[in-house]
């Protein structure tokens, strides 16, 4: 390697690399959509969270990326070199990288839980599921005026949904990738999660949560449909299983 | 380096001292063995609407259990006195500790097993028969293992191995008779009479 | 005098053939009790018998390897028979001692490695033929065979993280590093490693008791309608436990008591350091899931009902159990790693570690974070609610002190001389590698995202980054930088470096896009998924057999390199720390003096410094 250059030099310059590469990365991740269907108020929160952790990571990945090629370029031992300088730390560098990392820690943390409580959000809902999960296919039922069962879900756009999740034998998990939510269900224990569908279309509904055998083939479909047509579709149904 | 350091080989100190510890670390891990099984009891339980959950089955009655508990707590106690005993290189008085600590333990043991075949449910009776013959089941192998371990050392002393600079093995094994007998107590209290 | 003196017995004295004899004769009298209860008329079936004929078959093979010859002797209170003692420890180039039940550590290191090599190349053959299934949309096998597959691989493959650098590489080099002549309790030491071959065979042999499909999480009620074979993976584990229990116990006594003058806390080497706060997790840790997985059985052979939703257990209690301890087992799998990788860049970098008493902090830290975030694992199980926030905290806390590792690796080879071997790249892969692993994994502590990510190839990918990315990679460094001290030869550079390209270009080629199709919601654990995936899938699979196909320059290289690869000498890295300042390899009693130590082990540059390395800087050479 070359001595002319000092270390503060070299300080310089390594900076100056991270810098330009972390700002191209992140206008980079700014362009981005990670989930390829956002399809409710839930997956909005989850694509936004995504961008915020792709947007902090990459000057942590570009630091040590830049720390790893940049000695592998420069510091290369030539033929008759000794040893390397005995540092044996830095304090006030050493302290600068935990408080440091540690605030990006908090901000993350603080973050999440703004976001974890965005998705809960309140109790209200306007509507209400039962879906239940058993060795290997999905059964919805409704409430209301008259009760029945539908192997598919079908939800009206636009409206906050409270389905309640449980479980036949064994462990199952209602997922939606479209909606990003995701819920175990649990035999003798019933669970649940909110929704609010905000694209009208249809979508799979999949279990995700190894069930033995069939676990692969364990998907359903879930319709979503204006409110109007949710309401005729309410309607025939409850008919249906009247006659 | 240079000069030849016996680090320890053939030092019986040295050599105590790390059966000490390794004990101690061992018996770390046994703590954390009965925590899950305490830790499951009381989960489950606290999940029971009652407990027992179901009305055919009822607890097993303090009276016996009670004295048992008192039986094995003394058994700690005559080990101590044993290991007093080859402290002051008393060879009879250890020997007398040490069968007295058997006999104690064993009819511990025989109470446990006689509770067993009279308590009116069994392993597969629900929850409350799992976690009861699991912990008391584990428990119950435990003090097996230290009988069977006090006994080696008691067949030792019989031989005179055992005495006042060379009597760690006895040490160790007072460690984890004791241990036993604490996890005891914490299950009386818990699963007996709490 | 015990029998093997006589000649006509010699052909079964202690040893491997007797032990595999009481082996099989331990199958066949341990369940006799049950076949008695049988007549008794009692309900008995195979679990049973298995279970039982499982026990059976552990004591017989102890009993037949010897292992409780000493103590019986002890216990009957004979004098102890030295010339037993030194049998036990083997003489040097005596190959047989490596199938027997021997005492010496170095003996029982090398054991550890090649036992888990194996494993490794098997667990990964199951993986090349998991990637076969998932080369393409539809199924060519069964759903239950490729779930079988895909859990054995698993299951085994965290057998391989978890034993290979502190049984391996730990077992042969703590002693040394610490300037010790062995374990504290060698035969201890023997008895966890000889635990395994049994548990190995009886995992291997799932697929005859109708294989087992609940994955290597095992979660009820799922594993309790599993077939017979959802036991041998039970049993299995909980032996693994066992041994590793046992181990631990014997790891922290080591470096607590045998330390040689002079070797200080804040002189042990960092890979020692590691193997400590290692061997302490998986100490406090191990018997919880002991406990699960033992509940577990239970509820399939005694009919208990801790995890029977039906009458009062609770699904979820296995899993904080279970997690309670396999969280804090991916450390036990990562710090040995950290370990290895920082040991040898000070070596290669020729600079001492950046930041040592922050990196062993780093250490202890990590240690006790690991045990409060089990549950994140679980934020989408049901269990409590209010248990998200904290938990996220924690996790999320662990990425300062896994931090400082990558901090004091990037300070060692600042303004460092760099010396690029085959056991330098591999800490560059390493960094690399589990800093995707890492940061991915912040995603998952981050509970939103985790949500949408949970059980899909997302998770696959992060823990596939971590695992091959952190413990694989830091597994290489170590094998290549100790291979000459435990062989006493080289291994070849340019084949060295040819696996390393290889296997790291391949590898990121398998598992990036792993990361895409998990944003794509597919779940992990299925043998199909829709057609718009599939090029990726197959994707992944050619590179995925790539990484396969790259181990055979491994192998090659390492049989290569240990039969006639050039001789080592003693320190041919010109490192410090106190293993490379005896013969390769070393002694049967490691040092005929123990070394006085007055330096710390990183001391480059400053004082006079040793003869600089035997390989030219551009490590070119072979
Ligand atoms: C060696 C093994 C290993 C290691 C080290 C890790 C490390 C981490 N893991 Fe991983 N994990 C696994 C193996 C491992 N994991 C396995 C096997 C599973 C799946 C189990 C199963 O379900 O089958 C899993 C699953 C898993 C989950 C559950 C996913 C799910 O099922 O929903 C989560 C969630 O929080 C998680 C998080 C983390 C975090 C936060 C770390 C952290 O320790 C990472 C910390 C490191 C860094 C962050 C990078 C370096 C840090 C810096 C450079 C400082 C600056 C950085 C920031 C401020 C971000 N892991
Ligand atoms: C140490 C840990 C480890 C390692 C190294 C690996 C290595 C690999 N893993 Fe594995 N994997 C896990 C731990 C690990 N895995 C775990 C814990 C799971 C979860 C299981 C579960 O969900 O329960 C998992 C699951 C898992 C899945 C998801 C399955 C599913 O969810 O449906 C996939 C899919 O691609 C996969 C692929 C691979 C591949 C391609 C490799 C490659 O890196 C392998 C490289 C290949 C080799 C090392 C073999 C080389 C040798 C030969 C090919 C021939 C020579 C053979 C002989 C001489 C006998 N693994
Ligand atoms: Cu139901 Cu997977
Ligand atoms: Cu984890």
């Amino acid at each position: 390697m070359n001595d002319r250059t000092s270390p503060r030099r070299h300080l310089l310059i390594a900076g100056a690399v991270w810098a330009v590469l972390s700002i191209v990365g992140i206008l980079v991740v700014l362009g981005l959509q990670i989930l390829p269907v956002i399809a409710s108020r839930e997956a909005v929160i989850m694509e936004h969270a995504l961008i915020v952790l792709t947007v902090v990571s990459v000057p942590v990945l570009m630091f040590v990326v830049v720390g790893l090629a940049y000695p592998a370029i420069r510091f290369r031992a030539g033929p008759g070199d000794q040893d390397g300088p005995p540092i044996h730390g830095h304090q006030r560098l050493e302290v600068f990288w935990v408080l440091g990392t540690f605030a990006m820690v908090v901000g993350l943390f603080v973050y999440g839980s703004v976001g974890l409580l965005d998705i809960r959000g309140d109790q209200q809902a306007f509507l209400e599921v039962e879906a239940h999960a058993k060795q290997w296919e999905w059964d919805f039922e409704y409430f209301g005026a008259k009760e029945f069962h539908s192997p598919e879900l079908v939800l009206p756009v636009g409206q906050r949904i409270h389905i309640l999740i449980e479980s036949k034998d064994v462990v199952h998990s209602f997922s939606v990738p479209a909606f990003g939510v995701k819920q175990d269900a649990v035999p003798g224990r019933l669970t649940q999660i909110y929704v609010t569908p905000t694209i009208v279309g249809t979508y799979g509904v999949q279990c995700a949560e190894l069930c033995g055998l069939g676990h692969t083939r364990m998907q359903a479909s879930v319709t979503v449909m204006e409110p109007s047509d949710f309401a005729d579709w309410l309607a025939q149904m409850q008919a249906g299983s009247g006659g | 380096m240079g000069e030849v350091i016996h680090h320890g080989e053939g030092d019986p100190v040295e050599e105590a001292g790390r059966l000490l510890l390794g004990l101690k670390l061992f018996i770390l891990s046994e703590i954390m063995l009965f925590g899950a099984f305490f830790a499951a009891y009381f989960v489950l339980r606290g999940e029971a609407p009652s407990w027992p959950p179901s009305p055919d089955f009822e607890r097993p009655g303090l009276l016996l259990v009670g004295i048992n508990t008192l039986i094995l707590v003394s058994s700690s106690v005559t080990l101590q006195w044993a290991i007093s005993q080859v402290r002051r290189g008393n060879a009879s008085g250890l020997r007398r500790g040490l069968g007295i600590t058997i006999v104690l333990g064993g009819i511990f043991l025989a109470v446990q097993i006689y509770e067993f075949l009279n308590n009116g449910f069994g392993i597969a009776d629900g929850v409350f028969g799992s976690t009861f013959y699991s912990l008391t089941g584990l428990h119950g192998l435990h003090v097996l293992t230290g009988l069977v371990l006090i006994s080696v050392v008691a067949n030792r002393a019989r031989l005179g191995l055992v005495n006042r600079d060379h009597h760690t093995a006895l040490e160790a094994v007072s460690l984890y008779w004791h241990f036993v007998d604490v996890v005891w107590v914490t299950l009386f209290l818990t699963v007996y009479v709490l | 005098m015990s029998v093997s003196r006589l000649p006509a017995l010699r052909f079964f004295g202690p040893g491997l053939r007797r032990g595999v004899l009481g082996g099989i004769i331990g199958a066949a009298v341990g369940p006799l009790p049950v076949i008695l209860l049988t007549t008794a008329g009692d309900d008995v079936n195979s679990a049973h018998v298995l279970a039982l004929g499982y026990v059976g078959v552990l004591i017989g093979w102890f009993a037949g390897l010897g292992a409780f010859g000493p103590w019986l002797r002890w216990a009957a209170g004979r004098e102890a028979d030295h010339a037993a003692a030194v049998a036990a420890h083997g003489h040097a180039g005596d190959w047989r001692r490596y199938f027997r039940f021997t005492t010496d550590h170095k003996v029982i290191g090398t054991q550890y490695m090649l036992a888990f090599l194996a494993l490794f190349l098997v667990a990964g053959s199951l993986a090349m033929v998991m990637r076969l299934e998932l080369a393409q949309p539809g199924q060519l096998f069964g759903t239950d065979t490729y779930n079988t597959i895909m859990s054995t691989h698993g299951t085994l493959m965290i057998f391989v993280a978890l034993n290979t650098i502190v049984g391996g590489l730990g077992n042969y080099f703590v002693p040394l590093m610490i300037g010790a002549r062995d374990m504290a309790f060698p035969r201890v030491n023997a008895l966890s490693f000889w635990f395994i071959p049994p548990a190995l065979l009886l995992i291997l042999l799932n697929p005859v008791f109708g294989g087992f499909d609940s994955g290597w999480t095992g979660y009820p009620p799922l594993s309790r309608q599993a077939n017979l074979g959802e036991q041998a993976y039970l049993l299995t584990f909980i032996t693994m436990g066992i041994s590793s229990i046992v181990s631990a116990v014997n790891f922290l006594v080591t470096v607590a008591r045998m330390r040689t003058t002079g070797m200080s806390w804040m002189r042990l080497p960092i890979f020692v350091w590691s193997l400590t706060v290692t061997t302490a997790i998986a100490l406090v840790a191990t018997s919880v899931v002991a406990s699960a997985l033992t509940m577990s059985l239970f509820d399939r052979i005694l009919g208990t009902d801790f995890f029977r939703p039906t009458s009062g257990g609770d699904p979820v209690l296995y899993q904080h159990l279970f997690w309670f301890y396999s969280h804090p087992a991916v450390y036990i799998m990562a710090v040995p790693a950290f370990g290895a990788v920082l040991e040898v860049v000070p070596v290669f970098a020729r600079k001492p570690l950046f930041a040592y008493r922050l990196a062993v902090l780093s250490f202890i830290a990590i240690g006790l974070l690991s045990f409060m975030v089990w549950a994140h694992h679980m934020f989408v199980s049901g269990m409590a609610e209010f248990f998200h926030i904290p938990i996220m905290a924690t996790t999320e806390l662990i990425s300062v002190p896994t931090g400082i590792v990558f901090f004091s690796a990037i300070g060692t080879i600042w303004l460092g001389r760099l010396r690029f071997a085959t056991p330098m790249l591999w800490v560059f892969g390493f960094v690399w590698s589990f800093l995707i692993g890492g940061i991915t994994g912040v995603y998952l502590a981050d509970v939103p995202t985790d949500i949408a990510l949970t059980d899909t190839y997302f998770v696959v990918a992060h823990f596939h980054y971590t695992i091959v990315g952190g413990m694989i990679f830091g597994m290489f460094a170590g094998l290549t930088y100790w291979f000459p001290k435990f062989t006493g030869r080289m291994m070849s550079e340019r084949l060295g470096k040819l696996h390393f390209w290889w296997f790291t270009l391949a590898f990121n080629a398998a598992f990036l896009p792993m990361f895409w199709l998990g944003f794509q919601g597919m779940r992990r654990r299925v043998a199909d998924y829709p057609a718009e995936l599939a090029n990726v899938n197959l994707w992944a699979s050619i590179a995925a057999w790539m990484i396969g196909l790259s181990m055979f320059v491994f192998i090659f290289n390492f049989i290569r390199s240990w039969a006639r690869g050039p001789k080592a000498g003693p320190n041919p890295w010109g490192a410090r720390t106190l293993e490379w300042q005896i013969a390769s390899p070393p002694p049967v009693e490691n040092f005929d003096d123990l070394p006085v130590v007055t330096a710390g082990p990183y001391e480059y540059g400053g004082r006079p410094v040793m003869p600089s390395p035997a390989i030219d800087p551009s490590g070119a050479s072979s």
